[in-house]
């Protein structure tokens, strides 16, 4: 199947990626969007003092 | 003096980074102490040999 | 004469250094009126084809923020720096880790079994994690390589300027634009901030660095005037980078060091080892138990920011098995 990407999405916050997957016909099969990033604070900010939540999480978005 | 309260702090540190406790020793030796220096050299060596080299994992992307 | 070519990136990011741009205001007129922005993903619409498209050192600029962790934030790090001339690492994720290299204290295995796996709002029953190619009834789609290492930007590509802090404060992100413009910019390799320590340049009174304690946030209200470390309160500013304009000590709080080390200091974590073990008073083993103690998390505390910058750069642990 004839396959167009969009990469990366644009004009919002993150990293973002779609993939349209066409038919013979030229029309929309199936389209995905994925995401291909990830920090980990989930895991980072265990074992951290409850103080630094505060000068930590604010770094998940800057905008 | 400082010395003293570096390197508790140190260790202390050095362990959150995954380098055991037994990697690092602190000791107080003159110089007319030979025998005192060679038997404490021997011992920290046997024990950083049980120790083993550090689990591969040391920097770069992966490891 | 073409107007020269600026191009703008993220890499493992927040947005903060790319809103810190925007944050120049009116000024980003001027920005857009002495060179093209070819590529700047927040506010313009022009994909990765047309960065491969374009030759090689075409780009005047590059201002690439954020980390490197994944192999796309790698591959792209390398595609810019191809078609660029001039390669900035922009805020402290690119020059010293940032935030996001608090990462290092843990691996890919651990990180994903606490987002796909154990988070508590997770629906995951099947336990699915992110897999390099994913094959769907269409075709098959594809993610970048989750690395257990997050690296600076220099230790993947070369980078002739760095300009620190979380974010860049607004003048010295002019100061750089108008250096590029007036064909002025320093030295290869120079940082792009102070070279004195943020301590230096700290207005506050000081008196004797001599503490017998250290005190948490809940614990003290610091006198706005004084030093914040002969207060007891962890302060980075002897061992970080001045030219923040103390943005931080001005609103009381103490400097977090996010501009990465000062000039000479290989290791800004070891170096904050130094400073608050020379400053504490205390001789006896209990005197010295209590201070270390004290500091709760050393290697979050002392490598808040600049922990894929440090000598050893991550922690040592087994390395994630395998291939996604």
């Amino acid at each position: 199947m004839k396959k167009v990407t969009i990469d990366p999405i644009t004009r919002l916050e993150g990293h973002g990626k779609i993939e349209i997957f066409l038919n013979d016909e030229g029309d929309v099969a199936n389209a995905y969007l994925q995401i291909p990033e990830l920090r980990g604070f989930e895991k980072f900010c265990e074992g951290r003092p409850v103080e630094e939540m505060p000068r930590i999480v604010p770094r998940i978005c800057g905008v | 003096m400082k010395t003293a309260r570096r390197i508790p702090l140190l260790k202390k540190m050095l362990a959150q980074l995954g380098i055991e406790e037994g990697r690092v020793r602190l000791d107080w030796v003159s110089a007319s102490e030979a025998d005192r220096f060679a038997s404490i050299v021997n011992e920290m060596t046997e024990q950083v040999k049980k120790l083993g080299p550090f689990r591969r994992n040391g920097g770069g992307k992966n490891g | 004469m073409a107007k020269p070519k600026v191009a703008l990136y993220w890499a493992a990011a927040c947005g903060g250094c790319d809103v810190a741009v925007l944050d120049t205001n009116e000024k980003i007129l001027d920005i857009a009126n002495i060179a093209d922005i070819v590529f700047w993903p927040i506010a313009l619409d022009f994909k990765y084809h047309h960065v491969e498209a374009m030759e090689d050192k075409s780009i005047d600029l590059c201002l690439f923020n954020g980390a490197i962790r994944s192999s796309e934030q790698e591959k792209i790090a390398k595609l810019l720096r191809n078609k660029s001339k001039v390669m900035v690492a922009f805020g402290a994720c690119a020059c010293f880790g940032g935030i996001p290299a608090l990462g290092n204290l843990t691996n890919r295995a651990e990180i994903f079994q606490r987002v796909y796996i154990e988070a508590p709002s997770n629906a995951n029953a099947d336990g699915t994690v992110p897999q390099t190619s994913t094959k769907v009834t269409e075709g098959e789609l594809e993610l970048p390589e989750f690395f257990d290492t997050v690296s600076t930007l220099a230790q993947v590509v070369d980078v002739e300027y760095f300009v620190p802090g979380c974010p860049p404060p607004v003048d010295i992100i002019l100061k750089v634009v108008n250096a590029f413009a007036t064909d002025q910019l320093p030295p290869v390799g120079s940082v792009i901030a102070s070279d004195k320590t943020l301590c230096d340049e700290c207005d506050r009174v000081k008196e004797q660095k001599k503490i017998t304690k250290l005190y948490r946030p809940h614990e003290i209200i610091p006198d706005p005037k004084k030093c914040l470390l002969e207060q007891g309160v962890i302060c980075c500013g002897p061992a970080t980078r001045g030219g923040c304009g103390l943005r931080c000590i001005k609103a009381n709080m103490p400097c977090r060091g996010c501009f990465g080390p000062p000039p000479k200091v290989a290791d800004q974590g070891a170096a904050l080892v130094s400073v608050i073990a020379s400053i504490y008073q205390g001789n006896t083993e209990e005197e010295i138990a209590r201070m270390v103690e004290e500091v709760v998390d050393p290697a979050g505390t002392f490598y808040r920011f600049a922990l894929a910058d440090s000598m050893l750069k991550r922690k040592r642990m087994p390395p994630t098995e395998g291939r996604l």
